[in-house]
């Protein structure tokens, strides 16, 4: 940990210092435990032999290096994402198999893609940090160890691209920020915001999933030990019996459907329809209204095609999505209570109607009119003893937001990728990096031109319907819609466009960009599409 | 050595203005203006094709491109065709916005005309980015006084008077017609009817019961009965204010034509909610359709003795082939006639920021079928600002209420609804607009 704490003091040094110190300051890992072997796969017509490495670092993160025999030059780092850091039983949704901590070193978001650069030429590596859960402080040492390995090992290597799904994106990124001068290029995927915000947007939404549909869900405040896993977990069982029970009642009647059982709101309440309400939560949390089954544009043909697609469609996309927000809300606050030592969400200064804001003119006819808003928004409100807001710790706050926040002090060719429709890491925490990056160019903090943004929308239609008029889930998750849920050539076509600036310096041109993504119809590159920020910030 | 240099652009000015006078006539004179060549303004617009919506205002783009060819038969914009992209949204704001953007990000427009809709316009104008890439949005097809605020929506021209003066002027004529008898409003439970609500309140007028609202697409016809059983108990002959969609208009008619109430009530519907094609089509009754009352700043597309509405119909005739001409078609094809005045104004030129100054500068005075005055200027984005009073025949002609016509003028605000003398301008030759 010593090492680790003069690596961040490096910070504020200048860059053409810090790169010349860097190379001091991090020891050498060479001793690093590892394990290397000839191995290979076919692609194609052609053998593409690879020296594969694994081993542990000085921190106990689990690593892996993939050299491929015609090596290019370029080094892709990787970052994973959010990882469970309890063990489950088997929970169905949730995980139906059960699951143990994952720290197993990961080099790509999956093999089809790591297959592809290798045989590209490109060298992979990635970590798998000493521990799960918000782990940002610990899978930048992990990637900075492994990316320090592999150049001891690999004298070869001249470029340097760091990358990563999710949080792992964000991570990314503060490798980049934290260390100037250590990689040539960034491309964070599906980056993610930092926790604060991220949690509370998840958290936003279990709390008025719990107000509005069932008390007995506990949310936050968890209890140490043993017996705050049992809470945890009774929390998981809460959540997904609610949500059966909301898609029950959907499935029932779609236009007026009732409110489950364990809802204590005043009847007067219940006669909105209880879809008016998940579309509420899902707008003032910033839950997309687009999900994997349900894209807001369509409707089953015949009479019910408009009201379905402007009513139902956007309730029942953020009851998909919901979905998974609130069992993350459930798994990760509880990761952040135990981690930081608190609460870290609190709502109790939240403005919900602020936070709906123009959606309440876009949204008002699935919100069932003025009237219904205001029914709901009066329950949800500050000054209703029955929906008690959450007050946070302030001591866990200020840990958790201990770690590097984000300044976007871009030195070098950055290339994001963000779903307008991704549930978990809104497109929103890719504009607010935009965001940081151009007043940092304003202030003389960051290089202009450094940044460049792609987004990856749904197609415009994509519902399915049956004959009996029944939407249809689809068998392949909808591209644009999901977390993370990118195409292996889209993926390959960021990897691509950050090798080529990672070599130049410079982000590509925009016919380079152009052609990069031709085949692509699902991504587009406008510098005035700017997505909205998360809630948090608004 | 300043003065050389001076010399030196001045010559090079004049060597270019000169070069450029040469080949204006061949090269495209803005080729850095999305949407814009030597030969072509694209323009695009999304609205409701298909879905219930779809059934009303479906026929807009189609009038809208057939007086735009119209004009291009006829020499186009300084020698340039129009072309208009209509892209389907359903009138659901999600597909709006998606829709949009592609006009936007693939059809690559000059600009929106004709966007119809509150909810699904304000979703799209964020979501395609118009305030940041400056796209002219002309001639919306909404009432909503929101879109008035040219901070939050700048580059926006409304067509439409707002919700709000609307019924500022139908109070005044419920108070000037109909006093000491009761008076109730149903209306669309959102910007509609919450402007419309509050255009009431500022005109003074204070209805007997509280108003009934409906989220839109909810009005079904046990609810429209159980609304008029519950009002038919008040003596008199009570004015009913419909401040919502014609389809809406038409469950309520036919509920009252169930229940045997069409003549307990003196009906009023809102422009947006009178189209009497639409009624009539929708299944109402000649009978009942007689006598309802109703707000517009058009003149009645079955009119024709009114000579945009008579060149307006020929057009249809042409260029619009199967298409019955309505109410719909007339205020498209008007739109589309305030269009070519504006591309004209801008200048041979044509940029975006240039034909917006261009209607904030002569928008007031571009010649249209509106019977009451256009309100453009560097302060406003509205269009119309005023309305007629007139009820409807059993062959679903609008005719002025008391048999003359009396045009009102108002604004979104505090400002009385006061007569008017406008008269409009006198339509160009052949509807062909040579303003520049």
């Amino acid at each position: 940990m010593k090492n680790l704490k003069l690596k961040k003091g490096l910070v504020a040094l200048t860059s053409a210092a810090l790169v010349a110190v860097f190379a001091v300051a991090i020891p050498s890992t060479a001793s690093a435990a590892s394990t290397c072997a000839n191995t290979g796969f076919i692609d194609g017509a052609k053998y593409v032999a690879i020296e594969k490495c694994t081993g542990t670092d000085d921190n106990g993160s689990q690593f892996e290096i993939r050299m491929p025999a015609k090596f290019n030059g370029t080094l892709f780092v990787y970052s994973h994402g959010y990882r469970y850091n309890v063990n489950l039983p088997a929970i169905p949704v949730v995980e139906p198999k059960g699951s143990r901590v994952d720290n197993s070193a990961a080099v790509s978001p999956s093999e089809d893609v790591a297959q592809a650069l290798l045989a590209q030429g490109f060298a992979l590596a990635g970590a798998g940090a000493q521990r799960q859960g918000w782990n940002q402080n610990e899978g930048v040492d992990a990637a900075i160890q492994v990316m320090q390995i592999a150049k001891d090992k690999y004298a070869k290597i001249s470029k340097v691209v760091t990358w990563g799904n999710s949080v792992g994106g964000l991570t990314a990124q503060a490798v980049a920020e934290q260390y100037p001068g250590a990689v040539d290029a960034v491309a964070p995927m599906c980056i993610s915001d930092a926790t604060q915000a991220v949690l509370d947007k998840a958290n936003g939404f279990l709390w008025g999933f719990k107000q509005l549909f069932n008390p007995a869900i506990k949310g936050t405040n968890y209890s140490a030990g043993q017996a705050g896993y049992v809470e945890m977990l009774t929390d998981l069982g809460t959540v997904l019996t609610t949500l059966q029970a909301l898609q029950a009642a959907i499935t029932v009647n779609p236009v007026s459907p009732a409110w489950p059982a364990t809802s204590t709101v005043p009847d007067a309440l219940k006669a909105i329809p209880v879809r008016s309400a998940v579309l509420l939560l899902g707008l003032i949390n910033g839950i997309p209204t687009q999900s994997n089954t349900y894209d807001a544009s369509s409707g089953p043909a015949g009479a019910s095609e408009t009201t379905f697609g402007l009513v139902i469609s956007p309730a029942l996309a953020v009851l998909e999505n919901g979905a998974q927000a609130a069992i993350l809300a459930v798994m990760a606050n509880y990761d952040a209570e135990m981690t930081y030592g608190g609460i870290v969400f609190d709502n109790s200064k939240t403005n919900y109607a602020t936070r709906l804001g123009d959606d309440a003119v876009t949204f008002r006819a699935g919100l069932t009119g003025q009237s219904g808003i205001t029914g709901m928004l009066s329950y949800l409100s500050a000054l209703n003893p029955a929906a008690p807001r959450v007050t946070a710790n302030a001591e866990a706050v200020a840990k958790m937001n201990s770690v590097y926040q984000l300044q976007g002090k871009i030195e070098v060719p950055t290339i994001t990728i963000s779903a307008t429709a991704d549930h978990i890491a809104s497109a929103g925490a890719a504009q607010y990096l935009a965001n940081k990056y151009e007043a940092a160019v304003s202030n003389g903090d960051a290089k202009p031109g450094k940044l460049l943004n792609i987004w990856n929308k749904p197609s415009d239609e994509y519902t399915e319907f049956s004959s009996a008029g029944a939407p249809v889930t689809p068998t392949v998750a909808t591209n644009g819609t999901g977390h993370c849920n990118y195409t292996t050539s889209q993926i390959l076509a960021v990897a691509k466009l950050a090798a080529s600036a990672a070599k130049t310096g410079k982000l590509p041109s925009n016919s380079a960009v152009k052609a990069a993504i031709k085949n692509e119809p699902n991504l587009f590159v406008d510098p005035t599409i700017t997505p909205p920020l998360l809630k948090f910030y608004q | 050595m300043i003065r050389n240099k001076s010399m030196r652009r001045a010559s090079l000015v004049s060597a270019i203005v000169a070069t450029g006078a040469m080949v204006l006539s061949t090269l495209p004179a803005q080729a850095a203006t999305p949407g814009v060549t030597a030969t072509e303004i694209k323009l695009g617009i999304s609205s409701p094709l298909t879905g219930s919506a779809g059934l009303s205002y479906g026929k807009v783009p189609g009038a809208m491109k057939a007086y735009f060819n119209y004009i291009n038969a006829n020499g186009g914009v300084y020698g340039r065709k129009i072309t208009l992209i209509s892209r389907d949204d359903k009138y659901l704001p999600t597909a709006a916005a998606t829709q949009t953007t592609n006009l936007i990000l693939k059809d690559n427009v000059f600009a929106l005309v004709g966007a119809l809709g509150t909810a699904t316009h304000s979703k799209a104008y964020k979501a395609a980015a118009l305030a940041k890439n400056n796209v002219p949005d002309l001639f919306i097809n909404t009432g909503f006084s929101g879109f008035t605020d040219q901070t939050k929506y700048p580059t926006t021209f409304m067509v439409l008077p707002t919700y709000a003066m609307e019924a500022k002027v139908i109070a005044k004529a419920i108070k000037d017609n109909f006093a000491g008898q009761a008076s109730f409003l149903i209306a669309q439970d959102d910007e509609f009817g919450t402007d419309g609500v509050a255009g009431f309140k500022t005109a003074g007028h204070t209805f007997t019961l509280a108003p009934i609202l409906y989220p839109q697409g909810s009005m079904t016809s046990a609810r429209a009965e159980a609304a008029l059983t519950g009002l038919s108990a008040v003596p008199g002959k009570p004015v009913v204010v419909l401040f919502g969609t014609t389809d809406v208009t038409a469950t309520i008619l036919k509920a009252a034509e169930k229940l045997a109430l069409t003549t307990k009530f003196t009906w009023y519907a809102g422009s947006v909610g009178a189209d009497a094609n639409t009624l009539l089509a929708l299944g109402v009754k000649p009978t009942t359709v007689n006598g309802v009352i109703s707000a517009s700043f058009m003149p009645d597309a079955k009119d024709l003795t009114d000579p945009y509405v008579k060149q307006f119909a020929d057009i249809n005739t042409k260029y619009n082939k199967g298409i019955t001409f309505d109410n719909y078609v007339l205020a498209a094809m008007n739109s589309a006639m305030l269009t070519v005045q504006a591309l004209r104004a801008a200048g041979k030129d044509l940029t975006r920021a240039g034909i917006m100054s261009a209607i904030e500068a002569k928008g007031s005075t571009f010649a249209s079928a509106g019977l009451v005055p256009l309100g453009y200027s560097a302060t406003s984005r509205i269009g119309y600002n005023g309305y007629w009073v007139s009820q409807l025949n059993e062959k679903g002609e609008g005719k002025p209420y008391g048999g003359k016509l009396v045009i009102y003028t108002t604004d979104s605000g505090a400002g009385a609804v006061e007569v008017s003398t406008f008269v409009r301008p006198t339509m160009p030759k052949n509807g062909i607009p040579t303003n520049s």
